[in-house]
């Protein structure tokens, strides 16, 4: 289990990096990063967003993607081998669609918002970023509830502590002359 | 009030400061060792640990910084905070147990200790200890930079201070903090983290209902005005476009597994059943805090936009302008202590690893042992630490900044990159070798200096930090598993398998 982990792990920072030179080699398309405002000094605009997009849209939705899996992967490493049971795997997989889909919904809201030029909004923002701003942050808040509310079923049970307190003492053994 | 408004400020900055020099005379008291003066000797309750690792990751960059952010490249800037779940979780299931777990076991007191026993490795444990010295150069300066400039705006606001200078306020505010890390060290550093963390949540909450009244339609008028100007700017990808995003969503939030000034603290609870109750508080106060970022960030620029507000002359100075339009003097002289309290909480967890780097780690992988006494001397590096910081600040603000900015690369994205794997992966992968480790190291180094002295710009926004991330992740799991599998001491065979 713990090497096909950081297989996995490996595969997915891999292919991170593939998608990462892909975009670096695209089609140049100018102001891709922003430019200056027409009017204020010191303030940026991002101009043409399907123009920014046009050549790396699919690229970097995969890389976000990538990077999604990758969280809950490590979230998955951080646990002890013999604590990766199936009931972690559901809760880690489950978090894992949630966040991935608060990052569809906001792709897809942008790409929706550049065709239409119309948007509704939720609790002040526009709702493709209202799902940037709440669905991403709350994307992650089950890793925190399993850590929590799992921390002696996942992370350290009492069984581990004992172990913990038993090396410990050992070491406090072999410390006295 | 209003007349009174900059003496009213002043008195809340002032109040604040005398705050954290008691507090240097009180920890003094609890520091006999440099156990004491560096983790606090591992006794630390939830709350203390919480606070402080929060008000740490929340520099002045946060409150400045952020919000100039904001104003300048829209919601690109809002990524940097919505990771923070992300991050703050990755850091308790990769780090928090292990480290702890290892600095009772192996009596650790720095980062670099905890790589050199798990790696039993010297030349990890140096490339770790030089990579936090020359990062804590750059931050330092730059915080004390800011602190000083900050100073100097609201002093010279009133009659009495009207002509201080830029010197004086560097040499006052270093003073300060000087003053509570060398008398009380890491105690005196976590206990006025908890006050500071405090106003820092007040801060932001209040300044969220200011932000919500500035216009008739609250935060919806304010993003719709911004959405009018120019629709990428308010869209999920702002101004900066989507590749800038996502490397911010990455590095900010992977990388804070490997910010050295936030993991040492996860080595000073008490209790590692505690690390259930520090997550989720965490997480609250940082959330908190930050909702002055976005907050001020976004009625700023719509205020401009729409004519409400002259065109600010510096997008860092978003916050200051915010404070003095649309805020009474109290609330003013709040967030300013606030301000204060994010420069003061990140510089001096700076200040404490750094000394630990050069008085404890480096020597230790040179010559095999720490120097003798090390609590006098950590008192000695932390002043001299501190002045070398200082007159960087000032060179870089009267000379050439450089030297500072070539410092200052050395900030989040570089200790991500050359940290996080060595640690947050490192230590719940038995396979990972001290080849991989350096290899990573010094490949996140180099990038990161490269991208830096050259002046790289990358395609779609694609920035170096990203780039150096990728490549030391790559190359640290890569290395590892064709390298020879390291032989682990029983005691650490032990640990990675709890």
């Amino acid at each position: 289990m713990a090497s096909k982990l950081i297989y996995l792990i490996f595969a997915i920072v891999v292919l991170m990096a593939g998608i990462l030179i892909a975009i670096w080699l695209a089609e140049p398309v100018a102001n891709s990063a922003g430019m200056a405002h027409p009017i204020i000094p010191g303030m940026q605009v991002g101009g043409d967003g399907g123009a920014r997009l046009a050549h790396i849209g699919t690229l970097a939705f995969l890389f976000q993607s990538l990077l999604l899996l990758l969280i809950v992967c490590l979230s998955a490493l951080g646990v002890a081998e013999h604590r990766r049971t199936t009931e972690l795997a559901a809760y880690l997989g489950g978090t894992f669609l949630f966040s991935l889909l608060a990052w569809w919904q906001m792709y897809s809201g942008h790409q929706a918002y550049m065709e239409s030029g119309s948007t509704g909004y939720f609790m002040g923002f526009p709702v493709a970023t209202a799902w940037q701003v709440y669905g991403t942050w709350l994307g992650a808040i089950p890793l925190i509830v399993i850590y929590s509310l799992g921390f002696r079923k996942f992370i350290f049970t009492l069984e581990d502590e004992a172990k913990f307190d038993q090396l410990m003492a050992r070491q406090a053994e072999q410390m006295e002359p | 009030m209003e007349a009174y408004r900059q003496e009213i400020i002043v008195g809340a900055v002032a109040v604040y400061m005398i705050f954290c020099v008691l507090t240097g005379l009180w920890a003094m008291k609890r520091t006999k060792n440099s156990s004491d003066f560096f983790i606090a000797g591992r006794s630390l309750g939830p709350i203390v640990v919480s606070l402080a690792l929060f008000s740490s990751t929340l520099s002045g960059f946060g409150f400045v910084g952020g919000p100039g952010l904001v104003y300048s490249i829209g919601v690109s800037a809002f990524w940097m905070v919505v990771i923070s779940s992300s991050g703050y979780a990755l850091g308790f299931f990769l780090v928090a147990k292990r480290i702890r777990m290892i600095a009772e076991l192996r009596n650790c007191i720095s980062l670099p200790d905890i790589v050199a026993a798990r790696y039993n490795s010297e030349a990890v444990r140096f490339l770790i200890a030089v990579t936090i010295v020359l990062g804590v150069m750059g931050y330092l300066a730059t915080q004390i930079l800011a602190m000083a400039v900050v100073m100097q705006a609201i002093m010279s606001g009133t009659v009495m201070f009207a002509d201080i200078g830029l010197l004086a306020c560097v040499v006052i505010s270093s003073a300060v903090l000087i003053f509570y890390c060398v008398t009380g060290g890491i105690i005196a550093s976590v206990y006025t983290d908890v006050v500071q963390g405090a106003i820092m949540m007040i801060a932001g909450c209040l300044i969220l209902f200011t932000a919500m009244s500035v216009f008739d339609g609250g935060i919806q008028e304010a993003t719709s005005i911004i959405l009018t100007d120019d629709t990428e700017s308010m869209m999920p990808f702002g101004a900066a476009g989507i590749m800038a995003s996502l490397g911010w969503f990455f590095v900010f939030g992977l990388g804070l597994a490997g910010q050295p000034h936030l993991v040492t603290k996860m080595m000073m609870n008490k209790n590692i059943s505690d690390n259930r109750r520090i997550l989720p508080m965490s997480l609250f106060g940082y959330i908190m805090a930050a909702l002055l970022w976005i907050s001020i960030g976004v009625i700023m620029r719509a205020a401009v936009i729409d004519g409400v507000v002259p065109a600010l002359t510096l997008p860092d100075d978003a916050a200051s302008v915010f404070l003095s339009f649309f805020t009474n003097p109290l609330l003013a002289g709040i967030v300013f202590a606030g301000l204060f309290a994010a420069i003061m909480s990140t510089s001096d967890a700076f200040l404490n690893i750094g000394t630990a780097a050069i008085i404890h780690d480096i020597p230790k992988a040179i010559r095999g042992h720490s120097i003798k006494n090390e609590l006098f001397w950590a008192r000695i590096v932390t002043v001299l630490l501190a002045i070398v910081a200082a007159s960087f600040a000032l060179y870089s603000h009267y000379k050439d900044a450089t030297l500072v900015a070539i410092l200052g690369a050395f900030g989040w994205a570089t200790f991500a990159a050359s940290i996080f794997p060595v640690l947050a992966i490192g230590l719940n992968w038995k396979g990972a070798t001290a080849m991989g480790a350096v290899t990573a190291i010094v490949a996140a180094l180099l990038i990161n200096f490269v991208v830096q002295l050259a002046g790289l710009v990358l395609p779609y926004g694609i920035s170096g930090g990203l780039v150096s991330f990728v490549t030391s992740l790559v190359l640290f799991i890569g290395v590892s598993l064709i390298t020879q599998r390291p032989e682990l001491a029983a005691d650490m065979e032990a640990v990675l398998d709890i």
